[in-house]
């Protein structure tokens, strides 16, 4: 059985990691024990483009829910990245500053971000999506996307 | 795994770099995916599908394609009916220039007037074959 | 494409249909052979190598060849490799935009401001691999 929710659009193959929490935006919580993982979803590495720089926020940091944790420099656009959860930055992924692309090639596993100590996480989890329902918000944006290109 | 309901044309453009041709098949297949038919069409990126991207050869597995060649080298159509199969069309711009032969004069960068000009008719040609394929798959 | 017995740098970018920056490393590579070092250097159809073409695999056995690729996954790099050819130089695209930051190229099929002049800098580091190369 996969670990992932699966679909295809055009010719690209979008996952949604089950065991992890969502944020609209398409960052994602992974509890660890007494620690918290997070990173980007496939949908946002997909839609941001091939990543050129990241910037993070520094061990030792207090982050909010929802305030932002760093950038995702692409060759398209930056990406503000909001924090899922609050708490305390325990660690940062030193392998990005020289490989970028690791977001784009493995956004779930060794395109990781940061780890957090939460602060309030069983709050803060309530206002995360499961993976079922990121994964059908993520099929309405493409379905609206997709409506977009018909119509120009 | 669920699929979007869509109906996709892969568009498998040559590279090009060897004749002003290429070049031109190479325009006018952008010209369809970014302006004329965005919402119907996806590039195949043919060195990545030839040498057995993932991606590219499932797609062509299981939509139909249309290739755009430069010359008469034909590398998009042979590589496609090779590992995916016969495409439901080929272009190729030699023959709608009237042309055989690949032309090496001009710039394969900077293209003139007529080149546009050719690269448009052949981008009209290749929406025709698009709408012809999605009209079938009704 | 010309055979040529005197021995040149084969200048090979990737196909890059799709991405911005793909059609960054087409045009640099064109800027060098058609302009910048076009005494010294030529460019192969990338595909046509890939399909096995036996003028394109002897040509990049033959010379030296630096590659051009417009995203990670490498393609102008790896196929030469498997085709034998000589490396001397390998150019990333997104190397050249982490050096230039702030630019960021939108459209694919026509370069707008910031396609053009990260073309340049591409252009202008090819070139220098070129020199490095025929001055060893």
């Amino acid at each position: 059985m996969s670990e992932y929710l699966q679909t295809v659009f055009e010719k690209f193959e979008l996952r949604v990691h089950k065991e992890y929490h969502y944020t609209e935006d398409g960052l994602w919580a992974k509890i660890e024990a007494s620690r918290v993982r997070v990173g980007v979803s496939d949908y946002l590495q997909r839609t941001g483009g091939d990543v050129a720089f990241v910037e993070l926020v520094k061990p030792g940091s207090t982050v909010q829910k929802q305030t932002e944790i760093g950038t995702l420099e692409t060759a398209k656009t930056t990406v503000s990245l909001l924090s899922p959860i609050s708490g305390t930055v325990e660690g940062v992924n030193g392998m990005l500053s020289e490989k970028p692309e690791l977001v784009n090639s493995d956004p779930y596993a060794e395109g990781w971000l940061i780890i957090l100590t939460p602060h309030s996480l069983e709050d803060d989890l309530k206002s995360l999506m499961s993976a079922d329902d990121y994964f059908q918000l993520m099929l309405k944006k493409l379905e609206t996307e997709h409506e977009k290109l018909e119509s120009t | 795994m669920v699929d979007l309901p869509q109906k996709m044309v892969g568009i498998i453009s040559c590279s090009g770099e060897a004749c002003v041709e290429g070049t031109i098949s190479r325009i006018a297949t952008l010209l369809v995916l970014e302006k004329l038919r965005p919402a119907q069409t996806v590039t195949i990126c043919l060195p990545l599908f030839l040498a057995g991207g993932k991606e590219e050869r499932a797609f062509a597995r299981f939509f139909p394609t249309i290739t755009v060649d430069g010359c008469q080298k034909l590398c998009a159509k042979i590589g496609t009916e090779r590992y995916s199969g016969k495409p439901a069309s080929s272009i190729v711009v030699t023959d709608l220039n009237g042309n055989k032969n690949c032309s090496t004069t001009g710039s394969k960068r900077k293209l003139d007037d007529q080149a546009i000009g050719l690269a448009e008719k052949v981008a009209e040609r290749i929406v025709q074959e698009v709408d012809e394929v999605l009209n079938h798959w009704k | 494409m010309n055979s040529t017995t005197q021995k040149k740098v084969i200048v090979i970018p990737c196909s890059g249909i799709g991405k911005a920056l793909g059609t960054v490393g087409r045009e640099a590579t064109y800027e060098v052979v058609e302009s910048m070092r076009k005494d010294v250097t030529q460019t192969i159809c990338l595909a046509l190598l890939v399909s096995g073409d036996e003028e394109s695999v002897q040509l990049v056995q033959r010379n030296k060849c630096i590659t051009v690729d417009g995203c990670p996954l490498q393609c102008a790099e790896k196929n030469v490799r498997i085709a034998g050819g000589d490396l001397a130089a390998s150019l990333r695209v997104v190397d050249a935009l982490r050096e230039n930051r702030g630019l960021k190229p939108k459209s694919v099929a026509f370069l707008d401001r910031d396609g053009q002049q990260l073309t340049r800098a591409v252009a202008e580091q090819i070139a220098s691999k070129v020199d490095a190369i025929l001055g060893a």
